[in-house]
């Protein structure tokens, strides 16, 4: 530019106006227009005059560029974005072992989050299948008394009948029976004209409404007419199509346990109840017609259906108001007592369908259940495991930032501003965890099939779901920008002279948040591994406590109701005659997972009137059953077969203690049926259900008659046992296999939620150790790589080996024992809270701890040593010759 | 779909696009309507005309090249769209037929 053009300059804080408004897009067209017009206006006014139309039209410009963005479509700027994928991807391939290890370990966490999501998806899915959930209620009875509340699912059978008559706004009321009572639970089958009886699973009792009320879609028949006569039943269709292939099961006749009294006609047939439905079962047999218990036991689940318009609160009301007058009268002519107490603290309770399964009131039930606590305690895991690949990401791009301090110094030189390169460094980390999020998909994707049969659930990824992908690029991005955020903004403030000149090193502030982060890794991994360790003890424990009974030389046979009395008999006298066999009993009360259930009331006989009754668990039994199951008498006699003992029973220390009778034997006691009987005996306490409750108050009577017979065996070789017993069973029914089952493992399946959750902690525990040791071993690859040079000279000086291995591993060790300080206390809060809940449970020793840091140490140690001992183990003069 | 229009600013811009073909830049532009119309505009009714057009696909624009003229400053040369020369020619038509049917009920005008 010539100096005698420079005065005939438009104004220059004109220009710098335009500038402020115009955007970057426009400005160069615009701003050298004004100029050619400026220079139009010089030749044909005067200096002054130009200057001034100048300004005019600067100010013309501004409606049209003030709020106009570079979106002209054919000007879009794919350039930039072009190049800073291109560069990612370059830096991806420079650093390969890094990038993996990136890689992997978002990989694996974003795996190991997908499942978990589906896992607690899966739990909150449940029951959203209905036509209107929102009207659909279980009726049931809630206990609350100074702050303790209790809920319980059983009710009397015939408040159906009040409720139907005296709450309009209940538009079905339908009974259910859904525990082993009667012929509910599982039973021998058989088509009327077949003669072979088959096991099945999944029978229960209810009304018609029930059809009505839960839109059970029907394949054959009619819901509303289906049930509605005695002796009928609804089948499912896989049962339907396995029973009845190619004809039509409509009117059939099939029989129960070989016995021509229970033969049910098939009226309907449904749809599989949906995997994520709190109800499941095959046969739905009517309780129309049925004689059902009175007012005397709650033996029903009650399901209601309100009509659109109610509420709720206002109908629970109501009922309640109902009870206080027609339930309690019928109670009181009962003979009940303690209706007063039972007036005061006892109410109706309206519970939702929809939380029927995840049960954050723990309703008492025979109904499998979701966990809250154990859904809440997965998605923090999830969410750990997340934050530990994306600490690694931090930890490795900081770490490698000095490497690119130069690119950096380069870039800015050569005029990228600070958003730019984040940005840059930011579409690095984006492309990273896009790519790490296929990997992570697939992985899933491979793995699930195992996690399935882990969980137990029928998970599949959402595909076909329109939001899948786009949710999954969200996440990835959204990853990408949380990982990217710190090291984008880090190196970008790099300055570029100083990076030139070699003018720089590590910061203290880095040198803090790298070991910040390390030790943020190995706490989360400590506590995860305590956690998995302190679970895994308490699952030995429940295994292997002593239970007061023997339970790894029994079997159960099962399914004797197809034999008659006499046989069944002959049967047991027969088994006895094998050297192998110890000792056998009729019972179906078991202390393991299907084991049938029964509850009366009990009082002394002095206090009947005076106290609310002790509910304990009643059980039939014959005489042998306290031998046979390796149980102990701690007071007076078994049951003995010529003895009369007609009203004799035996209970437990905890009645005896609950009931106040320090000398039991030979005292009376009554049931709520005003039945008396004489203690003849006390056994010990023995677990008879799950250890996650106390020890409850048990009798058991002589009754000697029942379809299930456990065998002790006296030899070494169980399976040859099983063999001779078999054979003597073929002897005795043809018309069906013997079906028999080994007591420990009916033990252990009472614990298979609990080892369900045992078994996913230990593997999100080890995965989060393996993503925190990828971090580690990429971070001291870099540390000691750094430091390489200064290994070499120690060496040349004369540094030992273990000096320098020392050395090198020092720093991290101390992190991770530092960790392991923060660790310790978290886990033992939290793993207390959660065996709070478990009636028998293990104490938190040190050792626990001792045991869970010393393998962190260990892990860690192990990880960095593959690096320190290569450096240690390095010749020197290949380090120092290279400058 | 409401059928995108030209303004008839516009319509006057784009047709001097057309005209200046490799010279159509926005002081160009300029220059030559206030020679036609005989009166002077202002650099932001042009460019308006010129960015509302290119969003409505009537024209495409490339960088030409820059000349000391302008402080180094590159121009920006605007060519018209297949869309928009079809736009010209609707309005054409129906211009001459209404002034058809004008002329017709109204022979003093013409």
């Amino acid at each position: 530019m010539s100096a005698g053009r420079f005065r005939s300059q438009p104004p220059k804080w004109a220009i710098r106006f335009m500038h402020l408004f115009v955007h970057d897009d426009f400005i160069e067209e615009v701003e050298g227009d004004m100029e050619e017009r400026f220079e139009d206006n010089l030749r044909a006014y005067n200096y002054a005059r130009a200057r001034q139309l100048y300004v005019l039209d600067v100010l013309k410009l501004v409606p049209t560029f003030l709020l106009r963005r570079s979106t002209t479509k054919n000007r879009k700027n794919y350039g930039m974005w072009k190049n800073n994928i291109k560069i990612a991807w370059r830096q991806m391939q420079k650093h390969h072992v890094f990038t993996s290890i990136k890689l992997g370990g978002f990989a694996v966490g974003i795996a190991a989050c997908l499942l978990i999501s589906l896992y607690t998806q899966y739990q909150l899915s449940y029951d959203q299948h209905y036509d209107d959930p929102d009207r659909i209620f279980r009726l049931i009875n809630r206990w609350s008394d100074s702050g303790e509340v209790g809920y319980w699912s059983n009710v009397h059978g015939p408040l159906k009948e009040l409720l139907e008559d005296n709450i309009p706004e209940m538009d079905k009321v339908a009974r259910t029976v859904l525990w082993s009572w009667d012929d509910a639970g599982d039973n021998h089958i058989r088509r009327q004209e077949s003669d072979y009886n088959i096991y099945e699973e999944g029978f229960f009792y209810a009304d018609h409404e029930l059809l009505d009320i839960l839109d059970v879609s029907m394949v054959h028949g009619s819901r509303v007419t289906a049930l509605t006569e005695p002796m009928t039943m609804v089948i499912s269709a896989t049962k339907a199509s396995q029973y009845f292939e190619g004809e039509d099961p409509i009117g059939q006749l099939m029989v129960l346990n070989d016995n021509p009294n229970t033969t049910y006609r098939i009226t309907g047939v449904m749809e599989d109840f949906p995997a994520n439905s709190h109800l499941q079962g095959d046969f739905i047999m009517t309780l129309e017609g049925r004689q059902g218990t009175d007012w005397c036991c709650t033996n029903y689940s009650m399901y209601v259906k309100l009509n659109p318009l109610a509420d709720k609160i206002a109908v629970e009301e109501k009922t309640i108001a109902m009870r206080n007058s027609l339930v309690i009268d019928k109670l009181r002519e009962m003979g009940k007592s303690g209706l007063e107490q039972e007036m005061e603290y006892q109410s109706y309770y309206l519970q939702p369908v929809t939380s029927i399964y995840i049960d954050p009131e723990e309703v008492q039930d025979n109904l499998t259940h979701g966990s809250v606590e154990l859904t809440r305690i997965f998605n923090l895991i999830a969410l750990v495991i997340l934050a530990l690949a994306c600490v690694n990401f931090v930890q490795l791009s900081t770490a490698g930032a000095l490497k690119r301090a130069k690119e950096v110094g380069l870039w800015k030189v050569v005029g990228s501003g600070t958003g730019q390169l984040i940005l840059q460094y930011l579409t690095e980390a984006c492309v990273l965890s896009l790519v790490s999020t296929m990997l992570g998909l697939a992985l899933a994707w491979l793995s699930l099939p195992y996690f399935n049969s882990l969980s137990g659930l029928p998970l599949t990824l959402p595909w076909d779901t329109v939001w899948f992908v786009p949710a999954m690029i969200g996440l990835a991005l959204l990853i990408g920008v949380m990982a990217g955020l710190y090291p984008a903004y880090f190196m970008s403030r790099f300055q570029a002279l100083d990076v030139l000149k070699s003018r720089y090193g590590e910061r203290q502030s880095t040198t803090v948040m790298r070991s910040g982060l390390v030790i943020f890794q190995f706490a989360a991994t400590v506590v995860l591994i305590i956690g998995a360790l302190v679970i895994h003890r308490q699952f030995e424990f429940f295994m292997n406590t002593s239970l007061g009974f023997e339970k790894e030389r029994v079997v159960n046979i099962v399914g004797m109701e197809s034999m008659d009395v006499a046989t069944r008999m002959s049967f047991k006298a027969e088994l006895l005659k094998l050297s192998v066999v110890e000792d056998a009993s009729y019972s179906r009360y078991l202390p393991v997972k299907g084991g049938a259930v029964q509850n009366r009331a009990f009082w002394t006989t002095e206090r009947r009137q005076l106290d609310n009754g002790i509910e304990a668990a009643w059980w039939e039994v014959d005489e042998d059953y306290i031998t046979t199951m390796g149980m102990e008498l701690v007071q007076g006699r078994s049951f003995q077969k010529d003895y009369t003992d007609e009203n004799a029973i035996i209970i437990n220390e905890e009645l005896a203690r609950v009931l106040n009778m320090e000398d039991p034997i030979g005292k009376q006691v009554i049931d709520m049926f005003d039945e008396k009987s004489t203690v003849i005996g006390v056994v010990k306490d023995f677990q008879f259900e799950t250890m996650l409750g106390d020890i409850r108050p048990l009798v058991m009577l002589l009754r000697p008659t029942s379809s299930t017979l456990s065998v002790k065996i006296q030899s070494e070789d169980m399976q040859a046992a099983v063999a001779m017993i078999a054979g003597v069973w073929d002897d005795f029914n043809d018309r069906q296999s013997i079906r028999l089952y080994f007591m420990d493992q009916r033990f252990e399946s009472m614990y298979a939620s609990f080892n369900k959750a045992r078994t996913l902690l230990l593997l999100f525990a080890g995965l989060s150790i393996f993503i925190a040791c990828l971090g580690l071993f990429a971070l001291s690859t870099f540390m000691i790589e750094q430091r390489s040079k200064e290994m070499s000279i120690r060496k040349v000086l004369g540094a030992s080996m273990q000096r320098i291995f020392l050395l090198l591993t020092g720093d991290f060790v101390r992190l991770v024992l530092i960790a392991i300080v923060i660790a310790v206390p978290i886990a033992w809060m939290v793993m207390d809270e959660i065996l709070k809940e478990i009636a028998y449970r293990i104490d938190l020793t040190w050792t626990l701890f001792l045991v869970g840091g010393a393998l962190a140490v260990l892990i860690a140690l192990a990880t960095i040593s593959v690096e320190s001992v290569r450096a240690a183990t390095d010749n020197p003069a290949g380090r120092l010759r290279s400058e | 779909m409401k059928k995108t229009r030209l303004g008839e600013f516009q319509e006057l811009v784009l047709m001097t696009v057309i005209t200046l073909r490799e010279e159509a830049y926005g002081n160009e532009i300029q220059r030559h309507l206030e020679d036609r119309l005989g009166e002077r505009l202002s650099m932001g009714a042009i460019q308006a005309a010129l960015k509302r057009m290119e969003e409505k696909d009537f024209l495409t624009s490339d960088w030409g090249e820059a000349s000391q003229k302008r402080g180094g400053k590159r121009k920006r040369i605007y060519q018209a769209t297949p869309e928009a020369v079809l736009a010209l020619k609707q309005m054409k038509s129906i211009r001459a037929e209404l002034w058809e049917a004008m002329t017709t009920l109204n022979p003093n005008i013409a």
